[in-house]
């Protein structure tokens, strides 16, 4: 299908090595990196070029362009904030191109693995990307979340306040407390209670290991 | 003998690792190579995509007008297959 845009984000002439260079500090910040097979990451970066001289940008090979933007936009590599609870279940994006930066042997997740549901480690950012004191919005898969952070601890509740669902990220912290940034309600991050009866948001656990910071969510299908 | 059924993009790893696998195994299959469509019949073989396989993520392969697999899952063909 030819559906050249007018926008284009790559110079002519992009090579592998140049994609190499804008993807992998991008991808670094997601808490993935390039699968170990070399050959495996030219062989899709290669197609990913003859997508980018088709199309204009660097869709994802094994995913179809519908034609609507809005969805489109999802399968723009890297992919990887669009799908996260998906990857994150795979450990890889879904053509194996990235994979979390735990894995030592991406070969091994050559495949896919269809059917996921459980509990998911999501990673979600760096410690040092979140300062203490602050709060961030992240989004994985349908949930957005708060993940909050006090000295060295990080926390995780949903972004929605539940007074007229303001983005709780967007308010300030006051020790272990959020306050929405429209009328002032306050919940505790460590288990998303406020002074309201019966409207507390729900909380995920967090983890933190290796410089990363991991939300768990559950994925049903 | 199965009927297999292949939706396929000519830029995809998998798909022709898919089909490298189906190939090895004698396995006789009809494939569409949705990306090469133009036009309204690029646009019906991504809604058929969508709707046998509730996504546009690929390969998409289907045995006996009944099992869907989506994406490179030999353990999945094989069992289908019985290979
Ligand atoms: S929306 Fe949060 S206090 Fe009103």
């Amino acid at each position: 299908m030819s559906d050249a845009t007018a926008r284009r984000r790559f110079a002519p002439g992009t090579t592998i090595e140049d994609l190499k260079a804008y993807m992998g500090p991008f991808v670094d910040r997601l808490g993935y990196k390039f699968n170990t097979e070399s050959s495996f990451v030219d062989d899709v970066l290669a197609s990913e070029l003859e997508i980018l001289e088709k199309t204009g940008d660097v869709y994802c090979p094994c995913r179809v362009r519908t034609g609507d933007p809005k969805e489109d936009v999802r399968i723009i590599c890297p992919c990887i904030s669009f799908h996260r609870d998906e990857f994150a279940a795979i450990k890889k994006c879904w053509c194996g191109l990235f994979i979390l930066k735990e894995v030592e042997d991406g070969s091994e997740l050559f495949g896919v693995i269809e059917a996921l549901s459980g509990d998911v480690e999501v990673p979600v950012f760096r410690v040092e990307d979140l300062p203490p004191g602050q709060v961030r919005h992240v989004k994985v898969g349908k949930n957005d979340i708060a993940v909050a952070r006090v000295g060295d601890e990080f926390f995780a509740l949903s972004n929605v306040c539940r007074h007229a669902f303001a983005p709780l990220a967007d308010g300030f912290m006051d020790g272990y407390h959020v306050m929405c940034p429209w009328h002032g309600w306050r919940y505790d991050v460590r288990d998303g209670t406020t002074d309201h009866p019966d409207v507390d948001v729900r909380t995920y656990p967090v983890t933190v290991r290796d410089g990363e910071v991991f939300v768990t969510v559950r994925i049903k299908r | 003998m199965h009927k297999v059924f292949v939706y396929a993009l000519s830029t995809c790893p998998y798909c022709r690792a898919a089909r490298a696998y189906l190939d090895e195994n004698d396995v006789e299959y009809d494939v569409v190579e949705v990306d090469k469509l133009e036009g309204d019949e690029y646009k019906a073989a991504v809604e058929e995509v969508r709707r046998v396989s509730g996504g546009t993520a690929f390969p998409v392969i289907v045995i006996d007008d009944e099992s869907v697999i989506v994406g490179f899952n030999k353990k999945r063909i094989k069992e289908e297959l019985g290979l």
